[in-house]
């Protein structure tokens, strides 16, 4: 069973190098994956796309010389030294520049994880167990195609699950369909307070006193159709509450009143209901 | 409670009371409530009006708060300050450890008189990465962030539509951005607002 898995290790990582090439070769986001990378901070802004793209060329030929007869053990070697090259590389990439994406098997941005480390880490496993094969992957897995699906099968599974760039292509699509059979955020009811005070803030009694008031919204409660919402304002010098009436159900602005309450005496010095005449800026008074 | 309940039945009866006008005490142009606004302040310098930090200490109704510029701020909480803890809440409800923002008037002292205190807004976009009961799971910039739903609070604003309470159109995956408070020491908050497309 070892010879078998050994020998399939070069069509493993034959083929992850070759599809991580495909990304820094192929791909039109290429350069855009290679200036969000740690090779910008490692080798500075005009090296890391051309870095990048040499990277993939030595991906590439990597990947098909480990794909293709005859097997040579330096090439188990080769790829081993990048597994470690590319666990070093992550590894410094986490320290020194965190928000740094991996640009590793997909020009998504995905930042160095630990899963992006274990992967490494199964690279470099991978590399030593290819340097044990004693033949090609072709005649192993033509011996064996059932065991040895399974365990390419394995392997490829876990590297995908290792690649937080690839969720979007299958942990995001199973969340979503878990949220559409659980409704986990079902429940909610209620008028919330941020629609009263939108509605609150596109009325004209809003408009009127606005100027006068001091404070963020200090205390709300409802009252039959009613939200009244209340903030500390100044009025001539004096402290005072001015404390809004807002529908609650219907959205109608124009129905938003207000009064303006002394707190000292709990008089009441002005209030506003409905639309004012809408000719020109000062608001008609009438005494009391 | 009852003086609660007696002041807010005047205030309820002021509001819905009828049009009173203003009483002969002035007018309401814009131009007379502005003019008190006298303060300036010049570019570059920091607002005086505004404090920002944690609260590292609470004696009676001052607060000392640690700038993040470890600048030291005395805040006092005066009868007419509003503080927001997620909702509009009450001085009790601060404590010490609780980061916030601060805006009112500074005294001659360097008090700042807080008009308004914010405790632990956070304001930040992010991706759901998964939703669970009640909680949304936020990549932020590679960070996770636990969001938790609030019954009866958390609000859903879809599209630059009237807020809503119900978040059920949140989508795994989509751009959100959420104003919330901030569990501190923790990567935990509660929404109030999350904005979203749907």
């Amino acid at each position: 069973m070892i010879d078998l898995i050994a020998a399939l290790q070069t069509l493993v990582l034959g083929a992850v190098l070759i599809w991580s090439a495909r990304v820094k070769l192929f791909s039109r986001r290429a350069a855009a994956a290679a200036n969000r990378s740690a090779l910008v901070r490692l080798l500075g802004q005009d090296r890391a796309l051309p870095a990048y793209r040499l990277l993939g060329g030595v991906e590439l030929t990597l990947g098909g010389l480990l794909l293709l007869p005859p097997v040579l053990r330096i090439e188990a070697v080769a790829a081993t030294v990048l597994a470690v090259g590319f666990l070093g590389y992550l590894t410094y990439a986490r320290r020194a520049a965190p928000a740094s994406s991996c640009g590793c098997l997909s020009a998504r941005a995905a930042p160095v994880s630990g899963r992006s480390l274990a992967r490494a880490g199964l690279l470099v496993t991978a590399g030593a167990l290819a340097g044990l094969a004693t033949g090609g992957w072709l005649p192993a897995l033509a011996g064996r195609p059932v065991a040895g699906a399974a365990v390419l099968l394995a392997e490829l599974a876990a590297v995908v699950a290792l690649s937080p760039e690839l969720d979007s292509a299958w942990l995001l699509p199973l969340r979503r369909l878990r949220a559409r059979l659980t409704h986990p955020l079902r429940g909610g009811s209620g008028v919330p307070l941020l629609a009263t005070v939108q509605q609150l803030q596109l009325s004209d009694a809003y408009r009127q006193v606005a100027p006068l008031l001091r404070s963020d919204v200090r205390e709300h409660w409802d009252d039959g159709e009613w939200r009244f919402v209340g903030h500390a304002a100044r009025y001539q010098g004096r402290l005072v509450t001015a404390v809004f009436a807002v529908p609650l159900i219907d959205r109608e602005p124009d129905a938003v009143r207000v009064a303006v309450v002394d707190d000292a005496t709990g008089h009441t010095l002005l209030s506003l209901a409905g639309t004012p005449p809408a000719a020109g800026p000062r608001l008609s008074v009438v005494p009391a | 409670m009852h003086q609660t309940l007696d002041r807010r039945q005047l205030l309820a009866t002021a509001a819905l009371g009828g049009v009173v006008g203003a009483t002969g005490l002035g007018s309401l142009a814009p131009e007379a409530a502005f003019a008190a606004e006298a303060a300036t302040i010049e570019p570059g310098a920091p607002d005086p009006n505004f404090a920002e930090g944690r609260i590292s200490k609470i004696s009676g109704s001052m607060l000392l708060v640690t700038g993040s510029d470890t600048v030291l701020h005395s805040i006092r909480i005066t009868d007419g300050t509003s503080i927001w803890k997620l909702h509009p809440t009450s001085f009790d409800k601060m404590a010490v450890g609780d980061g916030l923002y601060a805006r009112g008037v500074r005294l001659p002292d360097g008090t700042l008189a807080a008009d308004s205190v914010w405790v632990n807004i956070v304001n930040l976009h992010g991706h759901i990465a998964a939703v669970g009961r009640n909680v949304l799971h936020l990549d932020h910039k590679g960070q996770r962030i636990v969001a938790h739903v609030v019954p009866d609070r958390s609000a859903a604003v879809y599209n630059g539509t009237p807020a809503v309470s119900d978040l059920s159109l949140l989508r795994v995956g989509r751009h959100v951005q959420v104003l919330g408070a901030w569990h501190p020491n923790t990567n935990e908050i509660d929404i109030a607002t999350v904005y979203a497309a749907a």
